[in-house]
């Protein structure tokens, strides 16, 4: 029995051994600064994850041929949390445990919200580059979380502009997915709208959700049809977004479509077809392609050159400048010390990145993200809206 | 009043896919007792086929038997890989598991479905794919003044009405289908009268998954997105109309599919899209409380 | 001696021989010693950080809600596949309480298992009688319903996708769980409690009750359970240790969302129980294990994790269905029984049981009717215990059973015979309560049954056995015998969970009287055995053995002889005997003409679903009307 017990013993031993290798930190040289990133490398956002993995990559690629950040080069570790809640915690355990002091964190506002309060409670600085929701940075202080995607109040706030403005609606309908995101930019939209409904000046004919994931929205469309609103806001994601549109054209619907800034994708082009996304209009911070700044065509060649072909979402895009923001704070701090790294985002003036100025307010938010509406024109290409 | 009719027209196309589904599983069930999970990813199986055999040599299936034509092959081939897939899933994971109970082939049902739906993701990978433009028929009609519907999605409702119809005469009016419904009632008792069940266990995992095949390609020339776990969502509704038809019984599978969409569609239209769902499982709730064995299933007294 | 029985003989022999070297339970008891310490210190060892710390955290809670499915699942066969639910309800009870209202998570603990637990109740009520797949079907539905209202913001509660955050630390006191490591003890604190109540409920009346449901619904509505009370408290107390498990997981992560709560979670909470071992508390702990960690370490194969993990599942289910770790009955003895105070030589407490068999299982009735008069008495003779009173009993346009009057005397034997498919098993079930009569009455010593449930009738005074036989398959002969003696006793959740010393001594009494009813039918040496291991005339002997441990007046038995050889039907005749000399009066059905001749105090007729003639045997046996339904008019 004896021999039995040390027999097991040795396993547990060994085993531990075994899992102490994986989970520890690997040797660390001094000649390399770790920035952590976490991404949904599975589960329903998979492809966003992979996307923001290749960009991120791309991004450090350039920072470290330019000889890297102090005098060192920067090691990206990506962890996985399945855009899902429970996974992102443990991914950031994951990430702490290791003890990097900075990390790109993460994509959705619900998966980001939990792994924020880990780094904020262990003193990691995380920038969020897929993660819209308001309260993230506004319904409590969070001293090192930063993000480089702008609001989904400051998309609906132009949206309202936009659309009784410049299109000059008058019966608008507004439809989201019951998700995180779609709802928050849906609600806020309504937000904004909401004087000029007081004053008679528009109506919001439609208000309601449709179930993602499924294939026929026929019914809806059929509403949609017979309320036939000058404008239809759409706030969620492209797929849902591409079958709509396309049932909606084929029913005979002419509103005009508007979607948000997840909407145009080469997936949606590709669902949608031609046809059917012709005269559509979104709304967006700058596309990839349309990005005019030397970084941005830089950044854009060498992906290029990389996966042949452009980062599939505008959200891949400020994974990357999370990386350039953390990489211009660490340069200005001179150090990696989390306190020293915010208090240098906080104050940064002159940090470029690939999607225009990386300057971020007091509670972590970017400052001055421009808005554009573009369109698809005949041949199903966007252009910049102009009327 | 009109819009009553469009609502109820969009319901019927929904609920005619849910009706094809519903079937599979509702014969599967019939003679195995078994929730067969993995029919709805027989389902998206169906349809990567189709679309695979409608972009193979960029098209040459559409530009050789035209746009309809192209439609035939693609459905009867996935017909045919979704009927040979179901018969391989009940030799590899239910026929090996059947005499250990209820609740190990349950599990091996929701094993074979992730297997399945991941195994798909493998190939095809994890996106969004869409099926070509060119290969998916045009044109649309005008019903009852101005309800407008593409010539397609009536050509689905009519080709899974017209299938239901056939099942339907199979099942209840043959010798054969006499033997399927014995099979279902008591398996034994069949079995000593001289039906041969593995026939009938062949003919079940062949055609459910076969009309599941067909009702996936239909949806990805519908709406032309697919994409792995596709299935999971018709099935689920599918099983709903199942047990709101009444299990086993395949007139119940078609009526409970019909009127799962057309309730979906008058309750999303009139109501409220957000609490859809809630309404569609609260009725089901609501019907089995009243109706223990479903709409038209018959009370079966358990022989004791 | 036939090879089956051979074969089973040389397995008990196996199986005694493994328990007598008691090496077997050492090396486990070893094991699981390490396995505590383990974990007692597992925060603590060297290559563990805080990320291995939530993992095991994770585990406990998966542990949690494993247990919490498998009460309902495991040990009463509940097709639940909607667990997500009530976890999410334990959850946003806490959020939602706690940031309204300030209530210290602590306090919420009980309140989300009772807030889970009392929804469930509600839901549950009207559906819990539904067969299996169909309850299936109505609690995705009801996961679906939770979630989706969680999703819609009903009153501006559940902040909708975004979830509600904030959610407080559990704190006694000054001291608040706050750390991974704390919080790695405090989950599996609770854990382990649970296990400890767990194992005390299994081995109780409630828990075998529990068991019976999940091997035979029917039987068990027979043998004195009340299905659907026992089926709900399964399910109250299953969900409420969910609504536990969303309490502990909303307070650790301290945000929750309707996507922590999707029907894939309810999916991988089966797949827990099922991968383990249906009731099976240490395979669920090992269930839980292996679906939390086997992604953590797969996590650089993410794409094919899954592909890998459905696989899995279907090779497990054909090559070891039955889980990884079942838990075998038939190991522990009556050690496993977890009765206190009973001697450790079962054949000791044999002697005991049988030496006060008098007190156990007091005599039946008055004295039996001399023997010299049965057979060639009178049918005025003795006073009616049963009567059916124009019985009807209809399905659909087929009149099974019509004007029927069946009398039955005290302390006789009455045959009832026919042709197959004359209504006489519907006539039984009428009068056990499994059907009830379209019209007419059933009255049994001068009480109307007819509106009873079975189990209302057997603590009445009515036990039967089946025609096919129904015993519990898979546990051992001595639990299918305890089953008879439920509906005499008493104990209920509360005692069962601490084997309270009054539950304890009835535990013992229903011990000893399953012992003697299980000796006198001459199965005693099977005790420890699994029933579907026994050869078929000894299933039938035992079934007849579980209807004695009711103590009936009347024992009704459906074809006892069938599939008998002839030594077995002598046996059978013999007990049958005995059963009458003790008191017992006897209704049977019975095809073997031998048996009803030679037996019988008085024979019934039927045919068509009438009574055709009721006589004296060998009157019977000379009706032109009997002989004209057996062989078909003369022409």
């Amino acid at each position: 029995m004896k021999k039995k017990l040390v027999g097991f013993f040795s396993i547990l031993v060994s085993l531990s051994l075994v899992l102490a290798g994986c989970a520890a930190p690997g040797a660390s040289t001094s000649e390399t600064i770790k920035i952590g990133l976490q991404a949904p490398l599975t589960g329903d956002f998979a492809a966003e994850g992979q996307w923001a993995q290749q960009s991120v990559e791309v991004a450090a690629e350039l920072l470290n041929k330019k000889g890297g950040v102090l005098g060192k080069q920067i090691e990206i570790v990506v962890v996985d949390d399945a855009s899902n809640p429970k996974d992102s915690a443990l991914a950031a355990q994951k990430v702490i445990a290791q003890g990097l002091q900075q990390v790109i964190a993460s994509y959705g506002s619900s998966v980001t919200a939990p792994a924020a309060d880990l780094y904020d409670a262990n003193k990691v600085v995380s920038v969020g580059y897929g993660c819209t929701a308001v309260r993230l940075t506004m319904d409590k202080q969070r001293p090192y979380f930063f993000r480089t995607a702008g609001r989904d109040d400051t998309q609906s706030e132009f949206f309202v502009k936009f659309a009784t403005e410049t299109l000059g609606a008058k019966r608008i309908a507004i439809m989201h997915d019951n998700q995180d995101y779609g709802k928050g930019v849906a609600d806020d939209a309504m937000k904004f709208m909401q004087p000029k409904i007081d004053a008679g000046e528009v109506e919001i004919v439609y208000f309601d959700a449709i179930t993602p994931g499924e294939s026929d929205y026929s019914t809806v469309v059929s509403q949609i049809k017979s309320l036939n609103p000058d404008v239809w806001f759409y706030t969620a994601y492209y797929s849902e977004a591409a079958l709509l549109l396309k049932q909606a054209r084929d029913a005979g619907v002419t509103s005009i479509f508007v979607g948000n800034n997840s909407v145009p994708t080469p997936e949606f082009e590709k669902i949608a077809g031609v046809a059917a996304i012709k005269d559509s209009i979104h709304l967006n911070e700058p596309m990839p392609q349309f990005l005019a700044y030397p970084e941005s065509k830089e950044f854009l060649d060498a992906y290029k050159a990389k996966y042949n072909e452009l980062p599939g979402s505008i959200w891949a895009v400020y994974a990357a400048d999370a990386l350039n923001a953390l990489a211009a704070a660490i340069t200005k701090a001179g150090s990696t010390d989390p306190d020293q790294v915010t208090s240098a985002m906080r104050s940064m003036t002159d940090a470029k990145g690939i999607t225009g100025p990386l300057l971020f307010t007091d509670r972590g938010d970017r400052k001055d993200i421009p808005y554009y509406a573009y369109v698809y024109n005949d041949q199903g290409v966007l252009e910049l809206y102009s009327k | 009043m009109d819009m009553l009719l469009e609502q109820l027209i969009n319901g019927l196309a929904i609920g005619s896919f849910y009706a094809l589904v519903a079937i599979g599983y509702s014969m599967v069930y019939g003679v195995m007792k078994l929730i067969n999970f993995a029919h709805g990813d027989l389902f998206t199986l169906g349809s990567y086929l189709g679309y695979t055999l409608l972009v193979v040599g960029s098209g040459w299936i559409t530009s050789t038997f035209g746009v309809w034509g192209g439609v035939v092959v693609a459905v009867l081939g996935a017909m045919l890989g979704a009927g040979a897939a179901g018969l391989l899933l009940e030799r590899v994971a239910y026929s090996p598991v059947y005499k250990a109970g209820r609740l190990p082939l349950v599990v091996s049902a929701l094993g074979a479905s992730i297997f399945i739906s991941n195994g798909i993701m493998a190939v095809w990978g994890p996106r969004f794919q869409a099926y070509p433009v060119e290969s998916i028929p045009t044109g649309s009609i005008m019903l009852f003044g101005d309800i407008r519907i593409t010539t397609l999605k009536l050509v689905t409702i009519l080709v899974s009405l017209a299938l239901m119809a056939i099942i339907y005469f199979v099942v209840e009016r043959t010798l054969f289908g006499s033997a399927v419904r014995a099979s279902a009632l008591d398996r034994e008792a069949a079995t000593i009268m001289g039906i041969d069940f593995r026939k009938i266990i062949l003919f079940v995992f062949f055609v459910g998954p076969a009309l599941g095949g067909l009702a996936g390609v239909f949806a990805g020339l519908n709406y032309n997105r697919i994409i792995f776990n596709l299935g999971w969502g018709y099935g689920l509704k599918a099983f709903t109309a199942v047990i709101l038809g009444g299990i086993g019984n395949i007139p119940g599978a078609m009526l409970g599919g019909l009127l799962l969409g057309m309730m979906e569609a008058l309750f999303e239209g009139f109501v409220s899209g957000a609490w859809k769902n809630v309404f569609v499982f609260v009725i089901l709730i609501v019907i089995l409380i009243v109706r223990p064995t479903g709409i038209i299933g018959e009370k079966i007294a358990e022989k004791v | 001696m036939s090879d089956i029985t051979r074969n089973i003989l040389e397995r008990i022999g196996r199986l005694q021989a493994g328990r007598d070297t008691a090496s077997n339970t050492r090396r486990l008891r070893i094991f699981l010693s390490v396995l505590v310490v383990f974990m007692l210190v597992f925060p603590f060892l060297p290559f563990v950080n805080n990320y291995w710390v939530d993992v095991g955290f994770l585990v406990g809670i998966y542990a949690l809600l494993g247990l919490s499915l498998n009460i309902i699942l495991g040990e009463v066969g509940l097709f639940n596949l909607g667990q997500a639910a009530f976890y999410a309800i334990g959850a946003y009870t806490t959020a939602i309480l706690y940031n309204q209202f300030n209530i210290p998570i602590l306090l919420l603990l009980p309140i989300s298992a009772l807030v889970a637990g009392g929804f469930a109740y509600l839901v549950a009520s009207p559906i819990i009688h539904l067969r299996g797949d169909y309850l299936c079907i109505v609690t995705i539905g009801i996961g679906e319903i939770v979630r989706i209202t969680a999703l819609n913001n009903p009153f501006g509660l559940t902040n909708g996708a975004n979830g509600i955050t904030g959610i407080g630390n559990p704190n006694f006191g000054l001291f608040a769980i706050r750390t991974p490591t704390q919080f790695y003890y405090y989950i599996w604190i609770i854990v382990a409690l649970v296990i400890l109540g767990l194992i005390n409920l299994q081995k109780s009346r409630v828990g075998r009750a529990w068991n019976y449901i999940r091997e035979d619904e029917i039987a068990a509505e027979a043998n004195g359970i009340d299905v659907r009370h026992y089926k709900l408290i399964a399910f109250v107390l299953g969900t409420a240790l969910a609504g536990i498990a969303g309490n502990i997981y909303g307070s650790k992560f301290m945000i929750i969302s309707p996507s922590n709560f999707t029907f894939m979670e309810s999916c991988l909470l089966f797949v827990i129980v099922l991968l383990g071992g249906l009731g099976s508390i240490p395979g669920n702990l090992l269930g839980a294990a292996i679906v939390v960690i086997f992604p953590e370490i797969f996590r650089q194969f993410a794409s094919y994790r899954l592909l890998f993990f459905g696989a899995a599942l279907v090779i497990m289910m054909v090559f070891r269905p039955e889980g990884i770790l079942p838990r075998r009955r038939e190991r522990g003895g009556f050690n496993g029984l977890g009765i206190s105070k009973i001697p450790k030589d079962e054949d000791a407490l044999l002697a005991r049981a049988v030496e006060n068999a008098a007190t156990i299982a007091p005599a039946q009735a008055a004295a039996p009717a001399p023997v010299t008069a049965r057979g060639g008495g009178r049918l005025s003779d003795g006073s009616f215990v049963l009567e059916t009173q124009h019985v009807n009993m209809q399905f659909g346009g087929l009149m099974a059973v019509s004007q029927f009057d069946l009398k039955v005397r005290e302390g006789q034997i009455t045959s009832l015979i026919g042709p197959n498919g004359a209504g006489k098993t519907t006539l039984f079930n009428v009068i056990t309560g499994i059907y009830h009569p379209s019209s007419g009455k059933v009255i049994f010593a001068g009480e109307d049954i007819t509106s009873l449930k079975p189990h209302q009738i057997i603590s009445r005074g009515i036990a039967r056995t089946f025609q096919n036989i129904r015993l519990f398959p898979s546990l051992t002969c001595i639990e299918n015998v305890m089953s008879g003696a439920h509906c005499h006793a008493h104990s209920g959740l509360f005692p069962s969970i601490f084997h309270a010393p009054g539950q304890q001594r009835e535990e013992r009494r229903i011990l000893d009287l399953a012992s003697y009813r299980l000796h006198q039918v001459g199965l005693w040496e099977y005790r420890n055995e699994l029933a579907k291991n026994l050869p078929y005339g000894k299933q039938k002997v035992l079934e007849i053995a579980r209807a004695l441990a009711s103590g009936p007046k009347l024992l009704v038995l459906d074809e006892p002889s069938s599939g008998l050889n002839d030594a077995e039907t002598e046996e059978l005749m013999g007990l049958l005997n005995k059963l009458l000399a003790e008191g017992f009066t006897l209704l049977l059905i019975e095809h073997d003409m031998n048996v009803v001749m030679g037996i019988s105090d008085s024979v019934t007729v039927m045919e068509m679903g009438s009574k055709v003639a009721e006589d004296l045997p060998d009157k019977i046996y000379n009706n032109p009307k009997v002989i004209e339904a057996y062989l078909g008019k003369e022409e």
